[in-house]
């Protein structure tokens, strides 16, 4: 019986002090995490936005985070965009709720702060003490609007929609008339040399520029890249002999209407990807265009 | 017994050499299958690897007088499983991109049986400077393992080494593939099989 | 053994029947069956002819994907079957089937009375989703030849057909219940009190637990089967895929039957792979390998090709 006990003691005295080791190593790296995390996000926007150590991003340069929630009263559903606004001199949050039709409904005041905002739980804990149950939140998507000054400059759009394999997660640039600025590959778990490819400057550089109306109806064609175009693509990395400004003109020219060549051996990641390219932008230029029209008719007073 | 009059140098090598993990013991293949796809993984799965593997080595030559024998096996688990976790959240936060490649494989140390082993046949009985060397040669073998398969496939497979491009093109993106891995290690392994039999036969012939 | 065979096919087909009814009732008193068809149209059953005029008016019908209320998708065109009861929607972008859609009717007509609207959900068959997962664990990401898990004790236990199926048999028993519990645990206790970074100690934990519970319970209930398999038991904790298992399951944040059908399918998987490779082991025994091939690194190249076979798999999807 003594040895029984022993050895419940020993046991329950090992698992604890394993328990708080891994307790201590969970605080300490969570914050390096989130931390680096943001780093990333910060590193990847300012890429997509065509700035780099090269090319430092000027100091009017700002980022605003929209949040789109969808809102359940019962049966009925609302959208809710969580905006930033001007608030007794400094920044804040407002919800602005609308029908699903995007006609107007109200507008509340939200208390979280703009680095609070950028963390999920943060941001369902302000929206429930501002709505109140029994209303109840389901994360839609998130929007960053580059500013430079009184213009915007640009949305950012991360976004995952299904690949070949599992999930691909992406981040697209679309200027303000919703024309194709850029698209960065941030996860996915496709093969290495075929779907992994779509990571690849030949593949994603083809959205480069494509404007809003083609968007709304590009697909793939299997049909092998060119190799002035290829080259074109990838002029930013290789060493080759660079491009005349004419021919660079030239090329985007003949290109900028076709549809996007799908990678050899890796159509359906092609595919998903340009797809989900579609189907964001076509939603997103819906969604913000009713947003901007109710915040110009009710003068909410948005940083963005 | 032999291993308490080995020096810490002769078990620091034969940590490396003569009982190499994954080349002549054949544990925790798993990894060198898996994800021997570049030098990059290798390193790091190597680090992670070593860490667990000091880490343990010392903690339970530090504690080995309090463990009761019949729980030897759940305290070495307990153990292994607690520097798993810790390697795991710091190679999260502060490697994202690279954690992502390796995939689930950084949590699986957990289950190398050659960990476990290691701390049964001598980290339980030795002291913690012995156990550290060995643990470290132990450690170290399995990253030159790892590395070295990482070369091979991603010479042969990309063209390149640790990210930078060495040949120019792709010779056969099949090395890359995991299912190449099972050809390289096999393959390895009938190399190292061979260099025994030569040396054996030699050493016969100088008799 | 005849007897309990019977009891096993007769609680199997019991449980395929709940699964496979469950899929079909959308509880509305009219609309018998909503489903997606061709991965472009939905088709919708009713329990009675509707109205011509009804049917093909496309006001009368509103889909949009559940998580986008304000994005209804344009219906491209309406066809109804010449008995009245089937209203096929194609639309003109391809729907994304893995998603479900909601359909919502105006009040439907049939023979001139009305028979109240309807809100529907249109998705896959659940059953559908649990058999890809099986699938999927079992075959197109095969364990051992897909994800290079468990190859220690798999190269240990497939010099022999015998020691091989025993090994499979033994490891997919454990496994399941060991996902089993860890989905519990993990769904309960670690995800609400936020003590997910305990994952790793408690899932080897649990599979140790799993192994000595099925040590003891197979000693007592059947010794003779223990005597065959028991040996096998304490290789199940030194198998990758014993914690790789719940450890999926976790990040993937399966439901119980997805748990379920996971472990079941990685064991049956492992079981699988065991035997292929014993059979061709037992061949090359007799066979003239080179000396320094001998033993595990022919077996090696032997996985090798079986690794290359399965990635025919690839991509492969019943869902």
């Amino acid at each position: 019986m003594k040895e029984i006990l022993r050895i419940t003691i020993a046991l329950t005295l090992s698992c604890l002090i394993a328990a708080t080791v891994m307790g201590l190593a969970f605080v300490v790296t969570a914050k390096a995490k989130k931390h680096n995390e943001h780093l990333y996000m910060q590193e990847t926007m300012l890429g997509l936005l065509g700035y780099s150590k090269a090319r430092p991003a000027p100091s009017d340069l700002r980022f605003y985070g929209v949040y789109r929630y969808v809102i359940a009263d019962g049966d009925r559903r609302f959208l809710g965009y969580m905006v930033p606004v001007k608030r007794g001199g400094e920044q804040n949050y407002a919800l602005v709720v609308m029908d699903l039709k995007g006609r107007f409904v109200e507008t509340m005041d939200l208390s979280i702060s703009p680095e609070a905002a950028g963390d999920a739980p943060e941001r369902e804990k302000a929206l429930r003490v501002a709505l109140g149950p029994p209303k109840a939140v389901t994360y839609g998507d998130t929007t960053i609007i580059a500013k430079r000054g009184e213009r915007r400059l640009a949305y950012l759009l991360p976004g995952a929609f299904p690949g070949f394999k599992t999930f691909i997660s992406i981040m697209l640039a679309l200027d303000p008339s919703f024309k194709v600025l850029g698209l960065e590959i941030m996860e996915h778990e496709e093969d290495p040399g075929l779907g992994a490819e779509i990571e690849e400057e030949y593949f994603k550089h083809q959205f480069k520029g494509k404007t809003f109306e083609r968007i709304k109806t590009i697909d793939v064609v299997r049909k092998p890249l060119p190799e002035q175009y290829k080259k074109y693509l990838e002029r930013s990395t290789s060493q080759e002999g660079a491009f005349t400004e004419e021919e660079i003109e030239e090329i985007k020219r003949t290109y900028e209407d076709k549809d996007i060549y799908a990678i050899t051996g890796a159509t359906i990641s092609s595919k998903s990807v340009s797809d989900g390219v579609r189907n964001m932008t076509k939603r997103f230029s819906y969604r913000m265009e009713s947003l901007d029209r109710v915040i110009a008719s009710q003068g909410v007073e948005v940083l963005f | 017994m032999a291993a308490r009059t080995k020096t810490n140098k002769e078990l620091f090598f034969s940590g490396i050499l003569n009982e190499n993990p994954i080349f002549r013991l054949a544990l925790s293949m798993c990894p060198a299958v898996g994800i021997s796809t570049t030098v990059m993984n290798g390193l790091l799965l190597g680090i992670a690897v070593l860490f667990v593997q000091v880490f343990s080595s010392c903690t339970i030559a530090l504690i080995k007088d309090y463990i009761h024998p019949r729980i030897r096996i759940p305290t070495y688990t307990l153990t292994i499983a607690t520097w798993v976790t810790v390697i795991d959240l710091v190679l999260a936060a502060y490697v994202p991109v690279a954690y992502k490649a390796m995939g689930i494989f950084v949590k699986l140390i957990v289950a190398f049986a050659i960990i476990t082993m290691r701390l049964e046949m001598f980290a339980s009985k030795n002291s913690v400077t012995a156990s550290f060397w060995d643990g470290l040669g132990m450690g170290l073998g399995f990253m030159f393992a790892m590395m070295t398969l990482g070369f091979v496939r991603e010479l042969l497979g990309m063209g390149t080494v640790l990210g930078y491009d060495v040949l120019g093109f792709r010779p056969l993106l099949f090395f890359v593939l995991p299912s190449a891995g099972f050809f390289v290690v096999g393959l390895m392994m009938a190399m190292f099989n061979y260099i025994e039999i030569v040396y054996n036969r030699r050493k016969k012939v100088k008799r | 053994m005849k007897e309990r065979m019977r009891h096993l096919t007769l609680t199997g087909l019991l449980l395929a029947a709940i699964l496979v009814s469950v899929g079909c009732d959308t509880g509305h008193r009219f609309v018998k069956k909503t489903e997606f068809k061709d991965g472009e149209t939905i088709v919708i059953t009713f329990a009675g002819p509707v109205d011509e005029a009804w049917a093909k008016e496309k006001a009368n019908y509103a889909v949009y994907e559940e998580p986008d209320p304000d994005i209804l998708l344009p219906i491209k065109e309406i066809s109804l079957s010449p008995d009245r009861t089937k209203v096929t929607l194609s639309f003109d972008d391809g729907l994304n089937t893995r998603q479900a859609h909601v359909l919502k009717t105006k009040e439907m007509l049939s023979e001139g009375r009305s028979q109240g609207t309807a809100i529907l959900t249109v998705k896959k068959l659940y059953f559908g989703l649990l058999l890809s997962i099986f699938i999927g664990a079992m075959v197109v990401n095969n364990f051992v030849f897909t994800k290079y898990l468990g190859l220690c004790v798999f190269f240990g236990t497939s010099q022999r057909k015998a020691t091989a199926v025993g090994m499979g048999i033994t490891f997919t028993i454990v496994i399941v219940f060991a996902a089993m519990m860890a989905w519990a645990l993990y769904q309960f206790v670690l995800k609400p009190f936020q003590l997910t970074f305990l994952n790793i100690v408690v899932f080897i934990g649990l599979v140790s637990l799993s192994v000595q519970a099925v040590d003891t319970i197979l000693r007592k209930v059947n010794p003779a089967l223990f005597k065959a398999f028991g040996v096998y038991l304490v290789l199940v904790i030194a198998n990758c895929i014993a914690i790789a298992v719940p450890l999926i399951l976790a990040d993937n944040e399966y439901t119980g039957p997805e748990s379920f059908m996971l472990a079941l399918g990685a064991g049956l998987g492992f079981l699988v792979a065991l035997f292929l490779m014993s059979s061709a082991r037992e061949r090359l025994e007799l066979a003239n390998v080179p000396p320094s091939f001998r033993g595990l690194p022919i077996a090696f190249i032997v996985a090798g090709l079986f690794a290359l076979a399965f990635l025919g798999f690839s991509g492969m999807s019943i869902h």
